[in-house]
């Protein structure tokens, strides 16, 4: 168990986080993405997150953060799309569009970035706490 | 007077180990056996409480040199570009200084208390 273990816990969910961004960041990026009628479309990420065991030696048993386990996709289905003019359209002017929701991605982002935030002002304040119980009675 | 005597073989045998992490802020720390030597003359009569705060030092000096150690990589990550996480090493550098800042508190606290002892009317 380190000295300071609320770094490595809110660490893990800055972590989390970054990497929530990340996913979303890529569906927004892949928002435009065509692929033929007979591939799979886009699927949007999705991050699958679980909460981390503590460490063993603890006497109080608080959990030790949380970590990604794996990243989920959604549709492969897409959304079909009538659109003669493109290269990839088949014989009846048919593409795959990506089934990903803008609207829902931003407000993904948005929670990843505030959750991101929180865990920064949760390292910020113990910080300052720690710093304070160094200096309890210092002269 | 035994109670004096005890606590100022205490403070004489702990005076040692406090001035050992004085290096610890220049960087200049090697491994926490090299303070070992003051857990092997403990003072006649304070061994016990010796033993003790001897243990506290070398657990802090060796939970120092790791987190300074893992802070130094991370910043060769950085510098090389390497490094996957912007937070992993601003975490580690912040943990680092927190340790040295604990590692010189205590310090200057056994310093403190060894001159107290010694500006003691006897």
């Amino acid at each position: 168990m380190s000295l300071f273990p609320v770094f490595q816990t809110a660490g893990s969910g800055l972590h989390a986080n970054r990497i929530w961004m990340d996913a979303v960041a890529d569906n927004i990026a892949n928002v435009n993405t065509i692929r033929p009628y007979d591939q799979a479309a886009f699927q949007t990420r999705w991050v699958q997150v679980q909460s981390v065991r503590g460490d063993s030696n603890d006497p109080v048993g608080v959990g030790g953060g949380v970590q990604v386990v794996a990243a989920r996709f959604g549709s492969p289905e897409g959304v079909v799309h009538y659109d003669p003019t493109n290269p990839l359209a088949n014989k009846d002017g048919l593409v795959r569009a990506p089934d990903v929701d803008l609207g829902d991605q931003m407000t993904q982002l948005i929670q990843a970035q505030r959750s991101y935030q929180l865990n920064l002002t949760v390292i910020d304040r113990a910080r300052d706490s720690y710093l304070q119980a160094i200096n309890i009675a210092a002269r | 007077m035994g109670a004096i005597n005890g606590l100022l073989g205490l403070v004489t045998s702990v005076q040692p180990a406090a001035s050992t992490p004085a290096t610890a802020g220049a960087g200049a720390l090697t491994s926490g056996g090299a303070i070992g030597g003051v857990g092997a003359t403990p003072g006649t009569t304070g061994a016990a409480a010796n033993q003790g705060f001897g243990d506290v030092v070398v657990k802090a000096l060796d939970g120092l040199q790791s987190v300074q150690n893992n802070a130094d990589g991370l910043a060769v990550k950085a510098a090389t570009g390497d490094l996957n996480d912007v937070h992993n090493y601003t975490i580690a550098a912040s943990e680092a200084s927190l340790a040295t800042d604990f590692t010189v508190a205590m310090r200057d606290r056994a310093v403190e208390a060894f001159q107290e002892i010694m500006r003691m009317q006897v």
